[in-house]
């Protein structure tokens, strides 16, 4: 997959466009396993993220009209497939009210930076996957899409329908949900004041 | 914490550290932190190690663990091969099916209620039968069209839903109701009477359509307009001017009625005249030698006999009949056994299909011999046609499928959640499916409650072919597991429907199996139902949105906290 920064696939796409399945394929091949992985990040199970995966290449068959050709391709994509993510947890109702509770109860003091640097440095990339696999669906989608596809606060406030002064919010919240998963207690993640 | 002067210092938080690295602080609150930082150790430390975390969150994330699954890989060839042409088949099979239904069975029927004297031009003609039957039909046209347009507008909806607004999309199905309701009703009965005996005297008359229910009703005098009766015992000796819809244990029309004669009795004898159509169910029928019928007679009786006179053709459906009169077209009829004695005179051609010949007497006058045919036995396992039909029927009931899942995804879900409840649904399907025809019957007793009992009757026939539906969603949710997504849903509903199709058609047990399917099906429908007509409570909403206790003059991304 091309990565951000990296040249466009604009002859692609623009036969795409015209219908030329060859260039559908290209597509598909070089975007698919991101993609894939992007929604296996964001959604609970493998089967969702194989579905949701080929929703999102059927729905970019209709969709592909809009892309504006001078903006990043991995961007527009990662936004198409974020919005389609959380429609679909939305559609679940695993958005659970207590997440819309979240956004006030966070706590905002210093949590102790030590043991915070002690956690990080314990942790390998597998253990935080299997913790993110426990987070709720606004938090897992609002860092998948913070550090996975690299999506703006404002993509970001756009996609899970918060105003963009909450993103901030929504992440550090989603920070000390993984870190409550990843230590296994929440007395980390509940940030004890200095 | 002591009093050193760091740790007197007012430190940083968490969320301004986040901004911060994360670049969404304005300029000056950038360069207030950077400026704190440089002397504080913990916001530093803090610092450091949230740009530490989320490295390891894009590390972990972009970390490719395991590859893209076979079924992904294929995708991009299946969806292009595969997927199109199995839809294409399905839809040309279903247009096979709905071409084959049409020209199988309603056609044939239309053409015979036609040569029969009901003219229908088309299904919808041929299904209310140009308002003669009963009354409350002009309504039901009036709400067959509302539904049309309804339809039409929800399909629409459908198709632009991503180019209209919500509110639009209300805004045209509110302008469809003020449609509907904007429509002029039809016209209303001017006489009702009702009590153990009613009786319409010799020198009365009464102008207008006369509603009429007791227990014994006489009418000896002059109506003019339609007569509904709902009673035990008619004696119709008077005139009636318009159509005679008739529902009772005994009904004699011994009168005169310019119009039509429809109605579903125990028992019915017609000994005067009739100047139009006849069209009724019945036990038994009698047309006695002094009556006359203008137009066309069709039956569905157990024992009909046929001695008057008959203006133009005849359908009928009956186990024994008999044809003794005039008839002065085509007779087309069904039955066990025909008896057609020596004083009948039939001057058009006689059809019977039967399961034995017809007795035939040699006095009888026919236009032409009797044509005779076999009842067929309806399912023959051993053809291959058999299995042709049966392909075309299932996917037919997946177009079904796909229109219903398409048009009401959720209801269509909340069934299946519903049928994933066995005992609950198998439960409440016994008592809707023998429950609800009854309570449709008893609607239509009441001159009110016909036009509701006969369209509750629709729905739940219809709910009959919906419930197997939702019987294959459940039964491809077994082997492919289960789903909230709608397509893969309809995915499995294909699939497990294919499965029940296949399970009914094995011989002896295969009907049950369907009756089984019917019921469960049809209990998680009424489940669903309920289900949405249950008062939700609200959950608690939050007051107000939170403002997160941002520093004074602290803006994110530069705009207002």
């Amino acid at each position: 997959m091309n990565a951000p920064g990296t040249t466009e696939p604009t002859e692609v796409i623009t036969r795409a466009r015209a219908g030329d399945a060859e260039a559908w394929g290209q597509l598909y091949h070089d975007y698919a396993p991101a993609i894939f992985r992007f929604c296996r990040r964001a959604l609970p199970t493998r089967e969702d993220a194989e579905d949701a995966t080929m929703e999102i290449f059927m729905k970019l068959k209709g969709k592909l009209g809009q892309y504006d050709m001078t903006r990043s391709f991995t961007a527009w994509l990662y936004k198409v497939a974020a919005n389609h993510c959380w429609d679909t947890l939305r559609r679940r109702k695993i958005r659970q009210d207590k997440e819309t509770d979240d956004l006030e109860s966070v706590p905002l003091e210093h949590p102790d930076p030590s043991q915070l640097q002690q956690l990080i440095e314990q942790r390998s990339s597998e253990e935080v996957r299997k913790a993110l696999e426990k987070l709720g669906a606004r938090a897992r989608m609002a860092l998948v899409m913070r550090y996975y596809s690299d999506m703006s606060y404002d993509e970001i406030a756009d996609a899970l329908g918060v105003r963009r002064a909450f993103v901030g919010v929504v992440l550090l919240r989603a920070r000390h949900e993984l870190r409550t998963a990843l230590e296994g207690n929440a007395a980390l993640a509940a940030g004890g004041t200095l | 914490m002591s009093g050193t002067p760091e740790e007197k210092m007012k430190h940083l938080d968490e969320m301004t550290c986040l901004l911060y690295i994360e670049r969404q602080l304005d300029r000056a609150r950038g360069l207030e932190v950077s400026a704190h930082t440089e002397e504080c150790n913990t916001c530093r430390t803090l610092l450091w190690a949230l740009e530490r975390e989320s490295r390891l969150l894009t590390r972990a994330m972009l970390e490719e663990e395991e590859p893209l699954p076979s079924r992904l890989e294929q995708f991009q060839e299946r969806a292009r091969k595969s997927m199109q042409w199995i839809w294409g088949l399905v839809f040309g099979l279903a247009a096979t099916g709905a071409y084959a239904l049409y020209t199988g069975y309603i056609q044939p029927w239309q053409q015979q209620l036609e040569q029969a004297g009901f003219g229908g031009s088309n299904l919808l003609n041929l299904l209310i039968f140009q308002g003669a039957f009963w009354k409350g039909w002009q309504s039901m046209t009036t709400l067959l069209e509302v539904l049309a347009m309804l339809t039409l507008a929800g399909l629409g909806a459908v198709v632009f839903r991503r180019r209209i607004r919500r509110g639009s999309a209300l805004a045209l199905v509110f302008a469809g109701l003020c449609a509907a309701l904007a429509m002029p009703a039809p016209a209303a009965a001017t006489e009702f009477r009702k009590g153990d005996s009613v009786r319409v005297e010799k020198d009365e008359t009464i102008k207008g359509d006369a509603y009429l229910t007791g227990a014994r009703v006489r009418v000896e005098g002059t109506i003019d307009g339609d007569l509904i009766v709902f009673c035990q015992s008619l004696e119709m000796n008077g005139h009636v001017t318009g159509d005679v819809i008739s529902f009772s244990q005994s009904a004699r029309i011994s009168g005169q009625v310019d119009g039509n004669v429809r109605g579903a009795n125990n028992n019915m004898t017609v000994t005067g005249t009739i100047g139009k159509n006849v069209m009724t169910f019945e036990e038994t029928f009698t047309l006695d030698p002094n009556a006359k019928i203008g137009g066309s007679l069709t039956i569905f009786a157990a024992n009909l006999g046929v001695e008057g006179s008959v203006g133009r053709d005849a359908l009928l459906h009956f186990a024994h009949g008999s044809l003794a009169g005039k008839i002065a077209g085509e007779v087309r009829a069904k039955g066990d056994t025909l008896n057609i004695s020596s004083t009948a005179v039939i001057n058009g051609p006689v059809h019977f299909e039967g399961n034995k010949a017809p007795d035939v007497s040699s006095s009888a006058k026919l236009a032409s011999p009797v044509e005779f045919k076999q009842m067929e036995k309806k399912h023959d396992y051993r053809e291959g046609r058999y299995y042709v039909w049966q392909v075309i029927w299932a996917a037919a009931f997946i177009l079904f499928g796909l229109v219903l899942f398409t048009l009401t995804p959720q209801f269509s879900q909340d069934a299946v959640k519903s049928a994933e409840q066995y005992g609950a649904s198998a439960g409440l399907g016994v008592l809707v499916f023998f429950g609800v025809p009854i309570a449709a019957i008893v609607a239509c007793v009441t001159v009110v409650g016909l036009f509701i009992g006969i369209s509750t009757f629709f729905v739940w026939y219809a709910s009959l072919y919906f419930a197997q539906i939702i019987v294959g969603a459940v039964v491809g949710q077994w082997l492919m597991g289960r789903t909230s997504e709608l397509w893969p849903l309809i995915g499995r509903m294909a699939v497990g429907l294919i499965i029940v199709r296949l399970c009914t058609t094995i011989p002896q047990a295969g009907g049950w199996i369907k009756f089984a399917v019917m019921l469960w099906g049809m209990g998680a429908i009424s489940l669903a139902v309920y289900r949405r007509f249950q008062p939700v409570v609200a959950p608690g909403m939050p007051s107000a949105p939170f403002t997160p206790p941002m520093p004074p003059n602290t803006r994110v991304g530069g705009l207002p906290a």
